[in-house]
């Protein structure tokens, strides 16, 4: 008997299962995702080519990461779980079913969901998997290739996880359940929220929030070497800071807002302020758990992105995109594929003390090189003449570039002759061309082509390819894309675990604010009211940790500038993407509680 | 004396058609003038809920008519019944419904801020209620930190402090003890008699209903029996109700 009325129980609230239901489908395909390429080596191995031992520490951590936020996210989502069917099987208890009964009734009900959004989820998390993996290898062009959808690994350690914090969570609810007395779960909603009003100390809490985030902050702009001091104190003033902010400086601000009448009695503004006030202090944890997990997700995208910038400075540094050296059909069939902007070529005769060129060829078309300085301690080029009176007296600037064109093992002094002398030399009559495309990102695969193609037909051609565009593009793009790859892979797990873990946060609440909706509407607030009331009570909940969050960010790259030349390029890729999704996770947050809160057997949902 | 409620041949029957029905109302009629004092008492399950949630505008009857100062508030639509309700009835509910997350200053500011009157009025609004109400003292703090009585008469005060055209009062002490349940049914007295505050009260307390000028009793759907105090005094007009109780069953 028991079991059917559970059963109906879950029919009755089907809806708010299904947002539970999907939720945990989410995690879990996440958290699949992310093991796929984290425990797979050969993807570690091949698609990310740098010291093995640093990514392993990098993946490690990712995981550590990913393992707590998932933890959060459950034990929140457990909560909401509970919360929808205390009432039920506190009704249960009251007509006389045995607690333990009830008890074995929430566990097995806890263990099951989890279970089956477990399967559910890896399931799913095959495709998501193979759309996202073939999406970002698509839109950023890289090239991946020991990456597989289906890593049983990574299915045995997911199944591994959850079971077990399903079976700790189911655990842990059944113990409330059997601990709590009837009448709390059945009057639970009516509890008014209790909340200390000492403004003393409070003052001092926000100030304090304040004084620790801006040594926190401070303390991430100290030089690098300083890393062993700047990760600690960061750490603890930041965490410590954003507690103290959300614990009373928020609050502290909602007061002063609720004091300052001419704004506060405006509409239900007054009561929109006293929900946040009390909301913000019951989740402070949270909020603070959140702007953390925040800051680290758009952390991890933005820096994945920025190895890609790598990628712009290896192209920056040479002015031609590739030399051309060999006769050869191949190369000169492929040539014919290229969009070339600009095209010079330099004659010159080969002996065995020398290098003849051709003066007159460099007067009418002087070699161009790409010169590296600093500029406001950002490195920078500036593209530049090599001087033709330079090019034959080595060791400077111009007979160095001017080599590192010319394909030889060991370079022969350079002569440059007139054009009748140049005739009667003897020597191997040889030349250079130099080439500049109209778009090197579209002509990159053809002129990395036609530099293998030279390199197989001459080793000298090594030289050249060594200090090329294409062949430096190439090098940096098999480095970043893993880290890219990754960073995103973090960056959405962290986004979309943080952003549902809040959803939840906020849905458990939904069912004791459902009475005072119902106030209102009864006193005579519109439903137009009551919803904006809603999305700017969730709206700033939302926010809040968002703010915090971005700036933590903002501070936090500093720490990059070792090894990314502009931490802070292209910085609005990342912001968009994070905010779109944010804001998606918002809006749906916003329906799901209407639903819950703005729900009435009077005229209520019979429209406006 | 002017007219403020009236309900005409009001039905309501729930469940859908060519399934099983029950009707809840069965053809409610009668008025309230200006200033009266009309307690509506019946059993549980007699529909005064029903009736109180129609004259309220929650629930829309199945067929008749509630006018609320010569309006039809058939005619409304959701956001004008919202609107109305904000501007001519005043609620107070058996368990308060006051906001425990806003003082009780905020609280009574609610119906005014919702109705737009400009900031600068409305504390002195509500000075003004609170006085009358003798609640001063505990403007400042949360339901929570004042007693059940006072939580009554701080929802009185949300209830009357943009002068509603009428006050809907559901089982106002039905969660109080009888010393706070007296003190709060002699000031509702008291504003119907020196403020002219025109109030309909459910309930089922004949005690609660003696301070009444007028009973309107239902059963079964159905306005039965009206009983006037006139010049009774509200002791001679509880026994005559207990008399009549007692006969009646």
């Amino acid at each position: 008997m028991i079991w059917k009325l559970s059963l109906t129980g879950i029919k009755n609230r089907f809806k708010d299962y299904t947002v539970l239901f999907s939720g945990l489908v989410v995690a879990n395909m996440i958290f699949y995702m992310f093991l796929t390429i984290a425990i797979n080596p050969a993807f570690i191995k091949n698609d990310i080519q740098t010291s093995t031992s640093y990514v392993q520490f990098t993946f490690g951590f990712g995981i550590v990461l990913l393992v707590i936020i998932s933890m959060i996210y459950l034990v929140y989502a457990n909560s909401f779980l509970l919360s929808m069917r205390k009432h039920d099987y506190g009704m249960y208890m009251m007509l006389g079913a045995k607690s333990s009964k009830i008890g074995v009734l929430i566990f097995l009900e806890t263990l099951i969901t989890g279970i089956l959004a477990t399967s559910a989820g890896i399931i799913l998390g095959f495709g998501l998997t193979t759309v996202v993996a073939k999406l970002l290898i698509d839109k950023l062009g890289l090239t991946v290739t020991h990456f597989s959808p289906i890593l049983p690994n990574a299915v045995l350690w997911t199944l591994i996880f959850f079971t077990l914090m399903f079976l700790f969570g189911a655990l842990k609810n059944a113990r409330k359940l059997v601990r709590t007395p009837v009448i709390s779960l059945l009057k639970d909603e009516q509890k008014p929220a209790e909340m200390s009003h000492k403004t003393g100390l409070r003052s001092v809490e926000a100030i304090a929030g304040l004084v620790l985030l801006a040594i926190g902050y401070y303390t991430l702009s100290l030089p690098a070497a300083m890393i062993l001091i700047i990760i600690p104190v960061a750490l603890v003033t930041i965490v410590a800071g954003s507690y103290f902010t959300f614990n009373s400086f928020f609050s502290a601000l909602i007061g002063f807002l609720l004091k300052r009448k001419d704004f506060s009695y405006r509409g239900i503004r007054v009561f929109t302020l006293g929900q946040l006030k009390f909301r913000i202090h019951d989740y402070t944890k949270i909020l603070t758990i959140i702007s953390l997990l925040f800051a680290l997700a758009l952390g991890a995208i933005t820096v994945g992105l920025n190895f890609s910038t790598l990628k712009d400075q290896a192209t920056a540094s040479t002015y031609y995109d590739t030399t051309i050296v060999s006769s050869s059909s191949a190369v000169q069939e492929a040539k014919k594929q290229l969009h070339i902007k600009h095209e010079q070529t330099y004659h010159y005769k080969e002996n065995k003390k020398y290098l003849y060129f051709k003066r007159a060829e460099f007067s009418t078309n002087p070699v161009k090189n790409n010169e590296f300085y600093v500029k406001n301690d950002t490195p920078a080029y500036k593209t530049v003449n090599l001087k033709i009176a330079d090019l034959a007296k080595q060791g400077t600037t111009a007979n160095n570039a001017l080599n590192s064109m010319l394909p030889a093992k060991h370079h022969k002094p350079i002569r440059l002759v007139s054009q009748q002398k140049w005739a009667g030399l003897k020597g191997d009559k040889q030349f250079v061309t130099l080439l500049t495309v109209k778009n090197f990102q579209q002509d990159y695969p053809i002129l990395l082509k036609i530099e293998k193609q030279q390199l197989e037909e001459s080793k000298n051609y090594a030289n050249v390819y060594q200090s090329s565009k294409a062949g430096a593009y190439q090098l940096v793009m098999n480095f970043s894309s893993g880290f890219e790859f990754m960073g995103f892979f973090l960056g959405f797990a962290f986004l979309t675990m943080l952003a549902s873990t809040l959803m939840f946060k906020i849905l458990t609440g939904a069912a004791s604010d459902k009475i005072r909706y119902q106030m209102l509407f009864e006193m005579g607030t519109r439903m137009s009211v009551l919803r904006n009331s809603i999305k700017n009570e969730i709206g700033i909940l939302f926010i809040l940790p968002g703010i915090l969050g971005v700036i933590d960010v903002l501070f936090g790259l500093q720490m990059f500038r070792v090894f990314l030349p502009a931490p802070y390029h292209n910085l609005w890729i990342p912001f968009t993407i994070f905010i779109i999704l944010y804001v998606l996770y918002y809006l749906i947050t916003v329906k799901l509680y209407e639903k819950i809160v703005l729900k009435s057997d009077t005229v209520l949902n019979k429209g406006e | 004396m002017t007219e403020i409620l009236r309900v005409e041949q009001v039905t309501k029957t729930y469940g859908k058609r060519g399934e099983k029905q029950y009707q809840a109302l069965k053809g409610i009629n009668f008025t309230v003038n200006s200033g009266e004092y009309v307690a509506i008492m019946g059993a549980s399950g007699s529909g005064k809920t029903t009736l109180l949630n129609i004259l309220s505008t929650l629930d829309k009857p199945t067929s008749g008519h509630v006018f609320i100062n010569h309006e039809d508030n058939s005619t409304l639509n959701a956001n004008q019944l919202a609107d109305f309700r904000s501007k001519q009835i005043g609620f107070i509910f058996q368990d308060f419904n006051l906001l425990e997350n806003l003082t009780n200053r905020e609280n009574i500011a609610l119906p005014l801020s919702l109705r737009g009157i400009s900031t600068k009025r409305i504390d002195p609004l509500i000075d003004r209620i609170a006085g009358r109400l003798g609640i001063e003292q505990i403007l400042a703090k949360y339901p929570a930190e004042v007693s059940g009585g006072q939580k009554q008469r701080v929802a009185a005060a949300r209830a009357l402090v943009h002068e509603p055209a009428i006050l809907l009062a559901d089982e106002p002490t039905g969660a109080l003890d009888s010393k706070s349940a007296r003190e709060l049914l002699d000031t509702m007295e008291d504003l119907n008699q020196n403020d002219g505050i025109t109030t309909l009260m459910v309930t089922h307390d004949p005690f609660a209903a003696s301070f009444a000028s007028r009973i309107l009793f239902i059963k079964d759907g159905k306005i039965g029996k009206q009983m006037l105090k006139n010049e009774l005094s509200r002791q001679e007009f509880y026994h005559l109700l207990i008399d009549h109780l007692d006969t009646d069953e």
